[in-house]
């Protein structure tokens, strides 16, 4: 068993966040609690970028384990033996809603779009998904199991989602019409994460400023009422050396688990600071990962039609425009292939800082119990075919056989979707629309 | 039976008085009264009847008037021998305690209350923290115009051509079916943009439920503020409900944004509807009269959840000191910090983005004002170098900066204490208690601010013509209802219930157009011109609704076939007395069978008139109406409170209590009970010793409302609540005087809150504050 489900158990057992931190240090529960011999912890992360890929660049020629890395997926080439991609996969799901609507709000669920008043570009309007998503689906079943039990369960990271909920901009379903908004700001994200460890760090800090004023204070009344502010301030006191003794224990407990990240300062939300806000997103998800905090995650960065602008690549126009552009437009083109070469860097990125976090309490690096799901809406762009919707692992904590391409050749989407339930050790007879889940889970994956 | 003309009977129980003044000199029997007091009383009870360990430890103190002690006395002391005492020796022994100790002037006398150092009670830290924020955007003045702004469109876009119907909704409960909102508007792709304030008249938790067959979006506490977003229309989903924490006297802008979108499949019917579950109500369409169509600016409503205050001087007061509610104020400021730093600066950076911004000048002004106002005055170098330099210095990060500052502030004593302002100026001074006692706020709105900047609040007149400026704030009404809550001893009565068989259809839905009808019936009194304490008891009138009318009959009729759920009914001059005869307290203070002459008895006393009881000797249970089936309620009552020991508080209580007895376990009238009739007799002792006879129902509200025990009662009450201080640490005779300025203003309530604020504004030359920063 862990530090962090110690203190859930400490948490559970009504003792606040902060005692719990405090009582953490002391042997006697810290020791005292462990049974079972521990499991190894299994994460999930699906991370989104939008407007499909150019399938020629992207996927691999050569499939097996002698694979080969296109100009895309080259930054992942470090990761090698811990990279499957997984082409001939079809989000076949019809009724209404666009190709992107569908493409962004099928993904996870595998099922319809509600009838409903959002009309996109082609099609017939719909409303929100009618089926919770996977990674809502597993944070469910492990929040049902002490043992699979963490603080929030889930967590759903955004980079520049667009501030209003459509079916453009949510992947992710707690339930039918429920979407879930992802948190793109990472100072919210922060505050959701280690906002009360922070918020007791600087009140130790500001009370510890305050005690020559608390002395003037003291001297502007007397008699009976000197007395009640001289009961307050001792009080304070009192509270100031009990979050002074946490935050020692905090200083000497260096360990992942327990670090707060710190983030830089004023980072406005605008487009030209994306890739700013991606680390810093990447960090607070290792982190919290690291903390146990969560076993699935999404990741979304913009959203379905997404329209970021990399200028940081000398690229004016909009992905979702630039996306539009028949093959034939060179120009555009290469910019697509640089593009999708810069989303699969933040992979690359994400899966390199989680292989060089040690896995607390466990063995290997945080990457060795984490699967990364890279996966779009669309196949590609200018045909919005849902065909080949790119599905690419890095890291090991679906436990597949990683290190090979495989090419399903047409398979529903659905019953990939199987696999992640059975892998994370939730089997399902069928996800989202049954209909889609003939054949069952895919084989070839373990 | 009819009820009778006032038979209102001055007995002579005077006669000790009188004769025995004429025969004796009152310091002769003063001396009597000490030496027998000393030879046979004071061994038990204490030479200055403060109790004596293992005899009777209880202090002697109360408010039974010489003639009753005299009688106590006479019958039962000392204990065992009562003819030890009796007699003119009983009279000159309650003569004396009752002056050296015994009574309410004596206790004044011996031990004057002082003004006490409080901190912030919850409410007041709510209200403060509301009016900091105000601070940044202005506040909401009292509006007599109700209902909600609506702008109806032909098509989705705000244009001026396309908008065809401009008016203000009464509601919002609209099913436009396919036939869409008016002429000219296109059924098929049309949008109506609600603005307007929603008024939480108490304070609590709110459920806000927006049913929509269309997608909106619902903004709420501030017009940018997303509360409800249902910007996709899908599927079956047509319900939307959401809490949140509301502070009472606070108008909330509310906006919806409503669309009926075209599309290429087909469009559900558009029907909207804006309905609430307000605290201890039930579901119901907002009402016109919660709902100000005005530009209303933003509000703070503190969601943290603060622990309750002490109440052991009958009022809540800031006294306790404890972890629980230090951990609550630091998770407070965090909340507060928080919209500080999402809307509060940035709009303030927008407003003076033309001012130079060195060394982040403009995060340092902002963060000094907010808390120049939040310490009640301007800060010191000193003090500002602490709160907002040192804490801006500490960190690169705004909102971090914000974060420290505003924690260091609002967990000050300096905010947290209000009184702690001994080195501001006259004027700000009388502004900060002004704000304290009629809202529990600050002075941070323009108004208060500007007459503090000139120096305008220094004399009595000054404070005066600010006290009724402010009177009709709508932050005054929601501390009057909590005023007159307490008055009525409201939050005791939480859920009423009734036997379904003695009272079939007596339903909870009821319950709430009572409550709701009381509250407005005291609104409409207290807020009217006249503002006259006497009508709360003399009113023929009520106010109903549908549902009540069809329960309570004829005389629940509204005045007027049309109107809001809830409005004002016909007369009934027989059977009607204000709040005297209202179901809500009536049926509060019964059984779920049968009535409570003692409850109603003990409320009466205390609330209305203001006097104490001891505790009762045990806890008992009421003998039960099936085992004496031949007995009237007030006959088991009388039964069995009648030894002796009972008698000494329940002759007090069951005279009060019968009077009642007209109305029923659900305060319908009846005539009779188990087919007796009903014998409404009562009677009561004044604090003056006279004993007043009552007949009935319409002869205690008569006595209610003119009454100088009630009318001193309601004065104290109002004081309390509204300073959260005794009214003799103002004076000894400061409550005598206020009653008298009530009597002389025709008893005029907002009058009354007038004077009592500027006694709270004045302060008291007895006071001390040590002068030193």
């Amino acid at each position: 068993m862990t530090n962090t489900t110690r203190r859930e158990f400490l948490l559970r057992a009504g003792i606040s966040a902060a005692a719990a931190n405090f009582a953490m240090s002391l042997p006697s529960l810290a020791h005292g609690l462990v049974s079972t011999p521990p499991k190894r912890k299994q994460r999930l992360v699906f991370v989104f970028s939008p407007n499909g890929v150019i399938p020629k660049h992207f996927w691999p020629e050569q499939t097996g384990e002698d694979f080969d890395f296109k100009r895309i997926l080259k930054p992942l080439e470090p990761f090698r033996d811990q990279v499957m991609t997984l082409k001939g996969i079809n989000n076949r799901i019809k009724g209404d809603g666009d190709g992107h609507m569908r493409g962004i709000g099928c993904l996870l669920t595998g099922i319809e779009l509600f009838p409903g008043d959002v009309q996109g570009g082609s099609d017939t309007p719909a409303g929100w998904s009618m089926g919770i998503s996977v990674d809502q689906f597993l944070k469910n079943k492990f929040q049902a199991d002490p043992t699979t039990r963490t603080r929030f369960g889930s967590l759903e990271f955004g980079v520049m989602v667009p501030d209003r909920a459509d079916t453009w901009t949510r992947m992710s379903y707690a339930g039918p019409n429920q979407p879930i908004a992802p948190i793109d700001d990472p100072y919210q994200m922060f505050d959701k994460l280690y906002g009360q460890t922070k918020n007791r760090e600087l009140l130790a800090s500001v009370l510890d400023e305050l005690g020559d004023d608390f002395k003037r204070i003291e001297k502007m009344v007397s008699g009976d009422d000197a007395k009640l502010l001289k009961e307050h301030l001792a009080m304070v006191r009192k509270v100031e050396k009990e979050l002074q003794a946490e935050q020692e224990i905090r200083k000497q407990k260096k360990d992942v688990g327990h670090a707060v990240p710190q983030l830089a300062p004023n980072v406005e939300e605008v487009n030209d600071n994306i890739p700013q806000i991606t680390k810093m997103q990447v960090e607070l998800l290792v982190n919290s990962l690291a903390a146990d905090f969560a076993r699935t995650a999404t990741f979304q960065i913009t959203n379905s039609v997404g329209q970021p602008r990399m200028r940081w690549l000398g690229i004016e126009k909009g992905h979702h425009t630039l996306s539009h552009e028949p093959d034939s437009k060179e120009d555009a083109y290469e910019k697509l292939i640089q593009i999708n070469t810069w989303y699969c860097e933040q992979i690359a990125h994400l899966a390199k800082r989680l292989s060089e976090t040690p896995e607390p309490g466990g063995e290997g690096s945080l990457l060795d119990n984490t699967t990364i799901v890279w996966t779009n809406e669309l196949g590609k762009g200018n045909s919005h075919t849902r065909d080949n919707i790119p599905f690419v692992c890095v890291g090991g904590g679906l436990g597949w056989k990683t290190g090979q391409a495989i090419d399903f050749k047409k398979v529903n989407h659905n019953r990939l979707l199987m696999n992640f339930c059975e892998s994370m050790g939730h089997p399902v007879d069928s996800y989202g629309n049954p209909d889609f889940c003939g054949g069952g889970a895919l084989t070839g994956l373990t | 039976m009819r009820i009778s003309t006032m038979q209102v009977v001055v007995i002579a129980c005077l006669a000790f008085h009188t004769n025995d003044l004429v025969a004796e000199d009152l310091t002769d029997v003063m001396k009597r009264g000490q030496a027998v007091y000393s030879e046979s009383c004071a061994s038990c009870h204490g030479e200055q009847g403060e109790g004596v360990p293992d005899a009777y430890e209880a202090p002697l103190i109360g408010d039974s008037t010489v003639g009753e002690l005299t009688k106590y006395i006479g019958e039962t002391m000392p204990e065992g021998e009562p003819e030890v005492c009796a007699g003119k020796d009983a009279n000159a022994v309650a003569r004396y305690i009752h002056y050296q100790f015994y009574s309410e002037a004596a206790r004044v006398r011996n031990r004057p209350p002082k003004i006490r150092l409080a901190r912030l009670t919850a409410p007041q830290l709510q209200n403060s923290l509301a009016d900091l924020y105000v601070r940044h955007v202005n506040v909401m003045w009292g509006d007599n115009s109700r209902g909600i702004s609506a702008e109806y469109f032909d098509g989705a876009k705000w244009s001026r051509k396309n908008r065809k119907i401009e008016r203000v909704d009464q509601t919002i409960d609209f099913d436009f079916g396919n036939e869409g909102p008016g002429e000219e508007i296109n059924p098929k792709d049309f949008a109506i943009f609600w603005r307007g304030g929603l008024f939480a008249e108490t304070t609590g938790r709110y459920e806000i439920v927006v049913r929509s067959t269309c997608s909106f979006i619902c903004n709420f506490g501030g017009f940018d503020r997303e509360f409800i977003n249902n910007r996709v229309q899908s599927g079956d989903k047509t319900e939307f409900r959401k809490s949140i924490n509301l502070i009472g006297g606070r108008v909330y802008p509310i906006k919806i944004d409503f669309y009926q979108r075209k599309r290429k499949t087909e469009q559900p019917p558009a029907k909207v509807s804006l309905s609430w579950v307000p605290p201890k109500g039930v579901e119901e369409i907002v009402p016109a009269r919660n709902l100000i169509p005005a530009s209303v600016p933003a509000t703070f409503a503190l969601q943290t959840k603060l622990p309750p205050d002490d109440r052991s001087y009958g009022f809540d007061r800031g006294i306790a000191i404890d972890t629980q509610w230090d951990a609550s104020t630091t998770t407070a400021a965090i909340e507060f910090a928080q919209f500080a730093t999402d809307e509060a600066w940035p709009w303030y950076n927008k407003r003076n983005r033309k001012k130079p911004n060195e060394n982040r000048a403009r995060l340092r002004q902002f963060l000094t004002e907010t808390i120049a106002t939040a310490f009640r005055g301007p800060l010191s170098d000193e003090l500002k170098t602490l709160y907002v330099d040192k804490q801006v210095d500490a960190t690169e990060d705004d909102a971090e900066a914000i974060k420290r500052s505003l924690l260091a502030a609002l967990k000050s004593p300096r905010f947290l204490y209000p009184a702690l302002d001994s080195d501001r100026s006259k004027s700000q001074r009388a502004a900060n208690r002004l704000a304290l006692t009629l809202f529990d706020g600050l002075p941070s709105d323009d108004y208060l601010r500007k007459l503090v900047q000139k120096d305008k609040l220094e004399t009595e007149d000054q404070i005066r013509a600010a006290a009724w400026r402010l009177v009709s704030d709508f932050r005054v009404r929601g501390k009057m209802r909590g005023m007159l809550h307490e008055w009525l001893h409201m939050r005791h009565i939480d859920e009423i219930t009734k036997d379904e068989k003695l009272f079939p259809g007596f339903s909870r839905e009821i319950v709430v157009d009572l409550r709701k009808s009381l509250e407005a019936f005291l609104d409409e009194i207290v807020w009217s011109e006249k503002s006259d304490y006497r009508e709360l008891f003399k009113a023929d009138w009520t106010m109903t609704t549908s549902r009540l009318q069809e329960y309570y009959g004829d005389n629940w009729k509204p005045v007027e076939d049309e109107g809001a759920t809830l409005r004002r009914s016909v007369a009934d001059t027989e059977l009607r007395y204000g709040i005297v005869t209202h179901p809500f307290l009536l049926s509060g203070l019964s059984y779920h069978d049968t009535t409570s002459p003692i409850h109603r008895g003990v409320f009466l006393i205390r609330y209305m008139l203001g006097r104490t009881l001891r505790p009762p000797n045990a806890a008992f249970t009421p003998f039960s109406a099936d085992l004496h089936p031949s007995l009237t309620t007030r006959e088991r009552v009388e039964l069995q409170t009648s030894p002796e020991n009972c008698q000494g508080c329940h002759v007090k209580i069951n005279g009060l209590g019968f009077t009642l007895e007209n109305f029923d376990s659900v305060g319908r009238y009846r005539e009779k009970e188990r087919n007796k009739l009903i014998n409404a007799a009562g009677r009561y002792t004044t604090l003056q010793d006279e004993s007043v006879q009552f007949s009935n129902a319409r002869d205690l509200a008569e006595f209610l409302a003119t009454s100088n025990d009630s009318h001193r009662a309601f004065v104290a009450r109002m004081f309390q609540h509204f300073v959260k201080q005794p009214p003799a640490a103002y004076g000894a005779d400061r409550l005598d005087r206020l009653v008298e300025d009530f009597r002389n203003s025709n008893f005029n309530m907002k009058a009354l809150l007038v004077e009592i604020a500027v006694v709270a504004a004045m302060g008291n030359s007895e006071t001390k504050v040590a002068d030193k920063n």
